[in-house]
């Protein structure tokens, strides 16, 4: 276990590198803004300035704690998957096919199969990339880049020639679940659905498994050191392949809940991304359960900030983008985060010495 | 569809087409070879080319040159390259995490200043639009088969074929290549024989922006003549299977990119004939799964041939 002043330090640098990411947005903005305080206090201020826009950020970061996790899990593995999207679309699928097309059901146990359906979907499809990995040696990069687009792809035919709901148009989705399937709103006049508790629930279950269980200790040991796991006895296929398996699980989690909190069917190219962010997520939260729950709230923050100050401003909602780059690198630049530490050190010592 | 895709390889329209889509994959792959030779795997291709399809257009039209629109969009691209190498070496932020930044960078940077200069969104036309010229073969033009084949292309086709000539000879045949090489496969070694390893690497990545930024600039410049909000569509991705699947040499990734080139063409034939019996997301997927399998293969052959070695 890392000490608290370990922990205290790696907290104050990714703040640093998130205040300083923020500098590098407000620079553009002031730079190319008309009206820079306007479009300053519209990025900041607006999101948080009525219920409806906090319900908005709580429903973004809900997917984004998911994808956050599921790349956490692998991450630690020292598995460097970009999965999520795919996994995310193959759950979502297999989710919401369970949830159009089984009937007679009650609602309960309905919610538990498309749960069950869409945790193996994605788990099912990670294991392709998993048994390539353990198997036949093949980056693992690569191959799940590939396979994001085999499942987009796939899953695009699909809805689009076998289960496509007839009265849907160009865009293509299957028929909605019944009403009383989806998350509902717990709160009158709030728009958050309950797909936070699910979210809050899954982080604490998944810190668990992490940090208190002989496979979680099994998966970071792989992660750290692979050929001391070996020697130790570890499987590290067993192991790889496990931790894989369940980050394809929490995407498919996170596609059925985005499916059953906002959109209410399989749409084509629903997620837009939400795989990738998870990696962006996972970076700032040095893939720690409780971080990613935290990461994913200032992350849905910064792009409610981005569309409010598309409407209130001249500024489009991209500049965001650079506050993202500029987080992703800072955030994993091994470099500063060791002068930090040399820094911090010196002058701890000086004190000791004092 | 079988017949009209038969139709159009016999009035060979279907290798006109290929040719088009192979040339943006092959140049952006022959940028990620060489940056991957030097060990550094560079899966920021599909922002870089972005980056150049976007300034190169806008140059392009607003000077009337497509030569200054070229050589902004390469430009450009090789900035953003540097900047990679920047964050990776001197920053030591994972290569793979500075690719993944760029790509984001990319796709949102191109939107971002789309929607300032031009005030689109989703994408820019302009109007007066430069393109990368076609050369026609003076005599040949008129040859019935010949012609086709050979005349009309675009210069940016004709470039990419001959850069992978020069890449062969880049890498194979110079002093500079045995460096990149040797930088590659064993850091350590060729920093003990005095090869700057830190000065090669940011080499290799800038080459790498250079054929990304080409590829970029035929996107919006030669492919099309407008930008579209991330209008590279995977290209880049598909440049990276291709580096993979030629493994790791310029001829095999021309013709890892003339069948990824194939493939898309033969996709936009299906998508466009009525009542096709073949969808066209499977024939998009094609590449993807050739590639894994070619990935897996290699493997396995590089495990034999270890195995041999050791029983030998």
């Amino acid at each position: 276990m890392r000490s608290f002043k370990q922990v205290y330090q790696e907290a104050l640098g990714i703040l640093v590198a998130v205040v300083i990411a923020l500098l590098c947005g407000f620079v553009v903005i002031l730079a190319t803004s008309s009206q820079p305080m306007d479009a300053l206090s519209s990025l900041l201020l607006d999101p948080v300035s009525n219920l409806f826009n906090i319900g908005t950020i709580v429903n973004k970061a809900v997917p984004l704690i998911f994808t956050g996790l599921a790349l956490a899990v692998v991450f630690q593995s020292g598995v460097f998957s970009m999965g999520a999207e795919g996994q995310l679309y193959i759950g979502g699928f297999a989710g919401a096919l369970a949830g159009v097309y089984l009937h007679g059901l009650p609602s309960w146990l309905h919610l538990i199969v498309i749960f069950v359906c869409a945790m193996a979907g994605g788990a099912l499809f990670a294991a392709i990339a998993g048994l390539l990995k353990t198997y036949a040696n093949a980056n693992e990069i690569v191959t799940t880049l590939m396979l994001n687009f085999v499942a987009i792809l796939t899953t695009s035919y699909l809805v689009n020639n076998v289960f496509k709901d007839p009265t849907s148009g160009g865009a293509a989705r299957m028929k909605y679940l019944s009403p009383d399937l989806l998350l509902g709103r717990p709160f009158a006049g709030f728009p958050a659905h309950a797909g936070i508790f699910i979210a809050l629930a899954v982080a604490a279950i998944v810190y668990l498994l992490l940090y208190k269980t002989k496979l979680g200790y099994e998966l970071r040991l792989v992660g750290k050191n692979g050929k001391f796991a070996r020697y130790g006895g570890i499987s590290t296929k067993r192991v790889i392949l496990s931790s894989i398996m369940i980050s394809g699980a929490l995407a498919g989690l996170a596609g059925i809940v985005e499916i059953l909190g906002i959109h209410g069917t399989f749409k084509d190219n629903f997620s837009a991304g939400l795989g990738f962010d998870g990696i962006i997520i996972a970076l700032l939260a040095r893939n720690h359960p409780i971080g990613i729950v935290v990461a994913s709230l200032f992350y849905a923050y910064i792009q409610v900030g981005a569309q409010t100050m598309q409407v209130g401003s001249d500024m489009p909602r991209e500049v965001a983008v650079i506050i993202q780059v500029m987080l992703v690198l800072l955030v994993s630049s091994q470099a500063i985060f060791h002068y930090m530490k040399q820094k911090f050190r010196a002058k701890g010592g000086e004190r000791h010495v004092a | 569809m079988w017949h009209s895709l038969w139709s159009q390889t016999l009035d060979l329209t279907l290798i006109v087409v290929l040719l088009r889509y192979m040339t943006p994959i092959l140049l952006a792959a022959l940028g990620g070879l060489i940056s991957d030779i030097a060990g550094v795997i560079n899966i920021g291709l599909e922002g870089l080319m972005l980056v150049s399809a976007f300034a190169s257009i806008a140059v392009g039209s607003a000077t009337g040159s497509w030569e200054l629109g070229v050589a902004a969009g390469v430009a450009s691209s090789v900035l953003i390259s540097y900047g990679m190498g920047f964050f990776s070496i001197k920053m030591k932020v994972d290569i793979i995490i500075a690719g993944f930044a760029v790509n984001i960078f990319g796709s949102g940077f191109t939107i971002f200043l789309m929607s300032k200069i031009y005030h689109m969104t989703g994408n820019y036309s302009p109007s007066h639009p430069v393109n990368i010229p076609t050369i026609n073969l003076p005599f040949l033009a008129d040859v019935p088969v010949v012609g086709k084949l050979l005349s009309g292309h675009s210069l940016m086709v004709w470039l990419a074929l001959f850069a992978v000539f020069f890449c062969v000879l880049m890498i194979y045949r110079t002093p500079y290549g045995v460096h990149l090489r040797a930088v590659g496969e064993a850091p350590a070694a060729a920093k003990s024989l005095g090869i700057p390893v830190t000065r090669i690497r940011y080499s290799a990545l800038i080459w790498s922006g250079a054929f990304a930024g080409l590829a970029g600039s035929y996107l919006s410049m030669g492919m099309t003549s407008m930008f579209v909000k991330d209008m590279t569509a995977g290209t880049g991705f598909l440049a990276l299977a291709v580096v993979l699947l030629g493994n790791r040499n310029p001829v095999g990734i021309l013709l890892g990119s003339m069948l990824f080139g194939l493939a898309s063409a033969v996709a936009t034939i299906v998508q466009t004939t009525q009542g096709s019996a073949v969808p066209s997301q499977f024939v998009q997927m094609i590449p993807y799964l050739v590639t894994i399998c070619a990935l897996v293969f290699f493997e396995v052959r590089k495990r034999r041939r270890s195995a041999g070695a050791v029983t030998a």
